[in-house]
């Protein structure tokens, strides 16, 4: 029915394997967004592609309960992407994409900061997906 | 010293030592520019004798219009009559007469001041009257002596003495736009900010809240430093509310220290539960006051935070939460010669608490170590196979517990695989569009030995795409999965070439015993999970939607939760849903179900309408709503604002305020004109 | 005597006229000469200089009425200078008229236009066309 093996033999997403160098800014979601992207790209021996990631964050309040307590918080994650030759060059593929991750704070301080933590690395993984879908379809790599 | 250049169509000398210059007259001196009908150069005198209609523009931007004027060669200084005075091409002061001294000084009498276009003969939206305007280049500054304040021509309030900055002047000390407010707990009342600016990198607001039922002196200090910045807010007040004074201190502060560290710190204290509600300062409930210092880099992280917490909740005692916790991280990432990524974890944390009772007085530290473990390698047509391995081992000391022993240890492994095949199906040049299907099949055992150790983390876990192949599937360190588990998942997508966006995923999470430690409402503890199917859609143009839901196999649902985003040219839209089933485990116990919407709308330069609402469906009751409109011209800024609350506590009644903003543009501390000067009809 | 200061030409129409050139022709039937070659007039204070000049002579007394300067023309006095393509000085009707890139300059004034018309007796000048005035502001 048409579909072939997105790994297969000398395809594109093979020649990503292990030499894309990735790119984050220095703050928690940046880290945990590179480590997913490089446990599902392989670690860069000799980078052959650049793969520039931004990330931005942002928390909403999903839940009020009639007497003010916010039961229930709402990461939105948003990562922008540019994957480029490991020399420069124009954009390969490049977009946005956005995901959210929800977390309950209605036990302790302690139980509401562990959801948060485990909220941004599940966002973390759910936009490093994302990105790694859109790599995977990029046609006709150098 | 520059040359004054006339130009004329024709130049009479008369006998008496007078130049006369007529037809398209121009003059230029040292950038600044003159036309007028005719001018006369009186050499004896060294004045220029200058007869309208008179334009003169100055390098600063000044434009002057005048019926007559007599100015000295160099255009600067001289006497204008009948003249109209503009800046920055917003403000214009038309003045019986402006003198215009050498050095930057401009004097206007008989001045009429406004932004607004004035139209026909009528009299503009606003404008300010004065016997005296003073505008002093040097320092853009505009000083009115005897000033009324007019509203199409009737006046309503007069100052005996005024000082506004000129438009072209980013930072100067005065009056900010004031905001009037109503609202139940405060009463009728008006924000009067004044601006003081202490040098390039200091600056302190002082606002006093003057109204019916309260009053507050708020004070805001910014401080900016060559390697980062703090900001300080402070609220001192009395009102009906409550005897005795009530404060707020809200300060935090970031530092770029060397080697990349940064710091952090962000102190929150208030006098009652009730004052942030009350003067509507924000709706948090718990307040953080935290000291962290961090650095972030590819080779691994490093972290160390202490927060104090205190609860505004009613439900709850701020020396239970824990009130006091510390926290410690630190990351090395290798990738060792076999391949993939190992990091090597160390981490604590430390929690104190000091109520009265076992639950609420139990203080816990621990010490972890851990390493993790990642690889993967392509297999067969495409195949990729991912497997993962981790070790841990976590030593904790209890006490003011008596049913827990006051140090224990526990050691935990988990190893997983996970199969990934990924096929793509490029649809035809038409949409230039590309489907990926992708199945996942994840299998991952975990072994826990030693002491069933406390928990102070929460026994809820998320349900999302991410639960279906993790290896560590519960929030924080106390609580660890034991035995197998299988996630099985399938991802459809469909990308076109403008990167327009459509995902469907669907799973399962299969496990051989129930786990021991989470209760068994929560599906993800059973032998079989709920279905999960989560989809997005990215159009592209700033407009998405998310969705996650998980049913049971009789389609019951048990969780949902839903996000929309829409940005566009007339309006903006996000709305979120979310189901919850109750979870006594969790502290809820009866279903969460709420939805918020948060919409503005604009119709053409001038009308702005915006509202947000919050309802609770399961408790069939409205949580918050705010409805706001807003009108601007060119010359003025008029936004209204009406929002209730239904919070209802022992301290906090359900309340609803309005407020209401006038900003004049053509002062520096107003925003910037629209461009949206109208036509002058008719 | 009036003293142009600004403006028009220190000159003093009464003052005798010598004309010196390389070459001079004179035509018996309309009474005129015309001076050829380096030709420079001088009266009084001011000295005019210009490629071809043609003199005009009063049949009755005899004297000078009218110049007529060609191929650029200069006037030099002691406070002011001015040239022009062609000039016409009228000595009996006391104008000088300037035609054809004019330019004056004087101590702290300097006046371009295409035609200057300058009336000796009453002290006054008109500029037409394109009139450019430079004027250095007193201290």
């Amino acid at each position: 029915c048409g579909f072939a093996p997105a790994y297969g033999p000398g395809s594109d997403a093979a020649r990503l394997r292990g030499r894309v160098a990735v790119e984050v800014p220095a703050t928690v979601s940046g880290y945990l967004l590179r480590a997913r992207l490089i446990d599902r790209l392989g670690p860069a021996r000799e980078a052959a592609y650049r793969l520039d990631v931004d990330t931005s964050e942002q928390s909403e309040q999903a839940a009020i309960s009639a007497d003010g307590a916010v039961l229930r918080y709402r990461l939105l994650g948003r990562a922008t992407f540019a994957l480029r030759p490991a020399g420069g060059g124009t954009a390969l593929a490049e977009g946005t994409v956005e995901a959210f991750a929800g977390y309950s704070s209605t036990l302790g301080t302690v139980a509401s900061g562990a959801a948060e933590r485990d909220a941004r690395e599940r966002l973390a993984v759910l936009l490093a997906d994302q990105v790694m879908t859109r790599l995977l379809v990029t046609p006709d790599l150098p | 010293q520059g040359l004054a250049q006339l130009v004329a169509d024709s130049v009479t000398v008369t006998a008496d030592e007078t130049l006369v210059a007529r037809g398209n007259v121009e003059a230029f001196y040292d950038g600044t520019r003159l036309s007028a009908a005719a001018i006369a150069y009186d050499r004896a005198a060294d004045r220029l004798n200058v007869t309208g209609p008179i334009l003169i523009t100055t390098p600063e931007g000044e434009v002057f219009t005048a019926r007559a004027a007599e100015l000295s060669p160099q255009l600067e200084a001289g006497l204008l009559r009948g003249a109209r005075l503009v800046l920055d091409r917003q403000l214009q002061l038309a003045a019986h007469r402006i003198d215009r001294t050498g050095d930057g000084i401009t004097a206007l009498t008989r001045t009429a001041a406004t932004s607004c276009r004035v139209c026909g003969g009528g009299p503009p939206l606003w404008e300010i009257r004065a016997a005296r305007v003073v505008h002093d280049e040097e320092a853009r500054q505009l000083y009115f002596d005897d000033a009324s304040f007019h509203i199409r021509g009737v006046p309503v309030m007069w100052l005996p003495r005024m000082r506004l900055p000129d438009p072209t002047l980013e930072r100067a000390s005065g009056l900010l736009v004031p905001q009037l407010f109503s609202s139940d707990t405060l009463g009728f009342g008006v924000q009067l900010p004044y601006f003081v600016r202490l040098g390039g990198r200091r600056d302190l607001t002082v606002t006093p809240w003057i109204a019916t039922g309260a009053r507050n002196l708020e004070l805001r200090y910014r401080q900016a430093f060559r390697n980062g910045w703090t900001e300080i807010e402070t609220h001192l007040s009395e009102d009906d509310n409550r005897a005795g004074p009530r404060y707020a201190l809200l300060a935090e502060g970031a530092f770029a220290l060397p080697r990349d560290i940064r710091l952090e710190f962000d102190i929150e204290a208030v006098s009652d539960d009730a004052f942030l509600l009350d003067y509507d300062l924000s709706d948090q409930d718990r307040l953080d006051s935290s000291l962290r210092a961090y650095r972030f880099r590819d080779d691994g992280y490093a972290l160390a935070e202490i927060t104090y917490f205190e609860s505004l909740r009613e439900a709850e005692a701020s020396a239970s939460l824990p009130p006091l916790v510390a926290r410690l991280e630190r990351e090395k990432v290798l990738t060792p010669g076999i391949g993939g990524r190992l990091t090597l974890r160390a981490d604590a944390d430390a929690l104190w608490r000091d109520g009265t009772g076992a639950e609420a007085s139990r203080d816990v530290a621990r010490i972890g170590l851990s390493a993790d473990w990642h690889g993967a390698g392509l297999v067969g047509p495409g195949l990729l196979v991912d497997t993962a391995l981790r070790v841990g081992a976590d030593g904790y000391a209890v006490s003011d517990d008596p049913a827990q022993d006051t140090a224990q240890t526990r050691l935990s492994q988990a190893a997983g695989v996970t199969l990934r095949w990924p096929l793509l199906r490029r649809e035809g040049p038409a949409s230039g569009a590309t489907q990926i299907v992708e199945p996942v099949a994840s299998l991952a055992y975990a072994g826990v030995q030693g002491d069933t150790v406390p928990n102070e983390d929460s026994k809820l876990i998320e349900f999302d795409a991410t639960t279906l192949h993790a290896l560590d599937r519960l929030p924080g360190e106390d609580l660890v999965e034991e035995g197998l588990s299988a996630g099985l998942g399938l991802r459809w997508s469909r990308i076109d070439s403008a990167g327009r966006t459509l995902s469907l995923q669907g799973g399962r999470l299969f496990r051989d015993r129930v786990q021991p430690e989470l209760f068994d409402n929560s599906d993800l503890s059973q032998r079989r999970s709920d279905w999960l199917v989560s989809s997005s859609l990215d159009f592209g143009t700033g407009a998405g939607v998310e969705l996650t839901a998980s049913f049971d196999d009789a389609l019951d649902i048990s969780g949902a939760e839903a996000r929309v985003a829409l940005e566009q040219a007339q309006f903006d839209l996000s709305a979120a849903y979310l189901w919850l089933e109750p979870d006594v485990a969790e502290g809820f116990d009866e279903r969460i179900t709420e939805t918020a919407l948060d919409t503005t709308l604009r119709f053409g330069p001038r009308w702005s309408l915006s509202a947000q609402a919050r309802y609770d469906i399961a408790a069939e009751a409205p949580v918050r709503a705010e409805f706001g409109v807003g009108w601007r011209n060119e010359c003025v800024t008029v936004d209204l604002s009406a929002s209730r609350r239904y919070t209802d506590t022992q301290d906090v009644d359900p309340s609803t305020s309005f407020g209401l903003s006038v900003n004049l543009s053509g002062f520096s501390a107003g925003r910037p004109a629209v461009a949206a000067a109208g036509r002058c009809e008719g | 005597q009036t003293q142009m200061a600004l403006g028009g030409l220190d000159a003093d129409p009464d003052a005798p006229v010598e004309i010196t050139a390389e070459s001079l022709s004179v035509d018996q039937a309309t009474g005129r000469a015309t001076f050829t070659g380096e030709v420079l007039i001088g009266q009084g204070g001011m000295k005019i200089s210009a490629a071809t000049v043609e003199v005009i002579y009063d049949e009755a007394s005899g004297d000078i009425s009218r110049l007529e300067a060609m191929g650029g023309v200069t006037f030099v006095t002691p406070t002011e200078a001015a040239e022009a393509d062609r000039a016409v000085y009228d000595i009996a009707g006391g104008n000088l008229t300037l035609t054809g890139d004019v330019l004056l300059t004087q101590a702290r004034t300097a006046l371009s236009s295409q035609s200057m018309v300058i009336d000796l007796a009453a002290g006054t000048a008109q500029l037409d066309g394109e009139v450019r005035t430079v004027i250095e502001p007193a201290q």
